[in-house]
């Protein structure tokens, strides 16, 4: 099963292109659409649950101001994921400046053992262990440093594709790319780090 | 950790977002919903806000409805495509369901929210005339206004417009017309027929074991001929007898 029924770029343009020609009528798909996804992103980037639903209403919110001042073309041409991403983005990253996390964020260590990019055999795992072992995970992603973390997440967590990030975070494809990477490789060994 | 294992943890590790999302983020933009649901009047427009139901109208023409409910509450309605528990529990009490509703009267006055609020208390089975509710709210002289009160009714079914009726017993007057107001009130088990006969006795109130009632207190009408039952003409006559006002319909207001 997937995470999201992940958004067809047809039904994302048909979606797009309701909004256009009625905001009002269109703007409740856009919310059952993507709430999920947004909320979920926005969580993994504060870390704290309560204050994520808030900031997440507030993405759609701002979803709407903006749609109001676009044109009609401008609408129609929206990738909808992409930019409510980077809207989520824009507001996490203020509300990082206004509560910053922990200050002993995980970076990208060129010296972290390679060994951890090789996942154990997959076994039938007991769903205590699981548990404890997704806490452990999402203590990682956590602490993942505030350059890497939105790049990781959407790849890695969400699944999005690297052009739809690169619209989101308004940088090169190479650039989230590399990103993405390097919060994969300090995940890991922040994981491999807790199993010695 | 594979990749496949990090989406496996995404999925673990989702949060749903919670039924009141979508309501908070359309009260955070004043923009309200409306859903059509089936009622005792056909099918009906119902609008709400996060704070309750704000209107209630014959279905029809869905551009008409939202001009109207734009001039009437100064706020904008879009067609829903989900219902949250506010819409639900509306839609629960207009197909005959007893379940509380949150109800928007924001867009009425105060005058006009008291009497709302006072007819909301009349049960099923039961009406109370105009006056009724003037008294009880504290404005005995404003008969007119609570007419003009009722009329105003945002919220028709939901709150009980309907069983308010006219002082001689009579149904009055209805938004939806006064043979559907009659309809309304039968349906909901009020034996008109037998409260116009007891009316035209020259009975105001109905003594049962040391209590008195209106004539539109639940059955009491059915009963006036059978032993136990007494039709009485005044409160002087009630005085006499030494009754007690009945705690449901309170008749000394009448």
């Amino acid at each position: 099963m997937l995470a999201y029924p992940a958004t067809p770029p047809d039904r994302e343009a048909a979606l797009a292109g309701a909004l256009a020609q009625d905001l009002d009528r269109a703007f409740e798909q856009l919310v059952i659409a993507y709430r999920g996804q947004i909320l979920n992103f926005v969580a993994r980037m504060l870390h704290d649950d309560a204050r994520a639903e808030d900031v997440a209403q507030d993405v759609f919110v701002r979803a709407y101001r903006a749609l109001q001042t676009y044109s009609h073309q401008r609408r129609c041409e929206l990738r909808l994921r992409s930019w409510l991403y980077a809207i989520a983005h824009n507001l996490t990253r203020n509300a990082f400046r206004d509560a910053p996390p922990p200050s002993d964020t995980l970076d990208y260590d060129d010296a972290a053992p390679r060994a951890a990019l090789i996942d154990p055999a997959p076994g039938p795992e007991h769903a205590a262990l699981r548990a404890e072992a997704w806490a452990a995970v999402a203590q990682a992603v956590a602490r993942l440093s505030p350059a890497l973390r939105p790049a990781f997440v959407m790849r890695y967590v969400d699944d999005l594709g690297y052009d739809e990030i690169a619209l989101a975070l308004d940088q090169p494809v190479g650039t989230v790319k590399a990103s993405a990477h390097r919060g994969l490789v300090a995940v890991r060994a922040e994981l491999e780090k807790n199993d010695d | 950790m594979t990749e496949s294992k990090l989406r496996a943890f995404g999925l673990a590790t989702r949060r749903v977002a919670p039924d009141e999302f979508t309501a908070s983020v359309f009260a955070r933009l004043d923009l309200d919903r409306y859903i059509l649901a089936p009622s005792a009047l056909g099918d009906v427009y119902v609008a709400w806000t996060a704070s309750g139901i704000s209107a209630v109208r014959r279905a029809g023409d869905d551009a008409g409805f939202e001009d109207w409910y734009r001039e009437r509450t100064r706020r904008r309605v879009v067609p829903a495509i989900e219902e949250d528990s506010i819409a639900a529990a509306a839609r629960a009490k207009l197909a005959g369901q007893d379940v509380p509703v949150r109800i928007d009267l924001r867009a009425c006055s105060p005058f006009e929210q008291r009497v709302l609020n006072k007819a909301a208390e009349i049960r099923p089975g039961s009406a109370r005339p105009y006056g009724w509710i003037a008294r009880e709210v504290g404005a005995p002289d404003a008969t007119r206004a609570v007419g003009n009160a009722l009329a105003r009714n945002p919220v028709p079914l939901l709150i009980p417009c309907h069983r308010v009726i006219r002082t001689n017993n009579s149904v009055g007057g209805y938004a939806f017309g006064s043979e559907l107001k009659r309809a309304l009130l039968e349906g909901e088990g009020l034996d008109l027929d037998a409260v116009a006969r007891v009316t035209r006795r020259g009975f105001r109130y109905v003594a049962r074991g040391g209590w008195f009632c209106l004539p539109t207190c639940g059955d009491v009408a059915t009963h006036i001929d059978e032993p136990g039952y007494t039709g009485l003409h005044s409160l002087e006559e009630v005085h006499r007898h030494g009754l007690v006002p009945c705690k449901a319909c309170r008749p000394i207001a009448a």
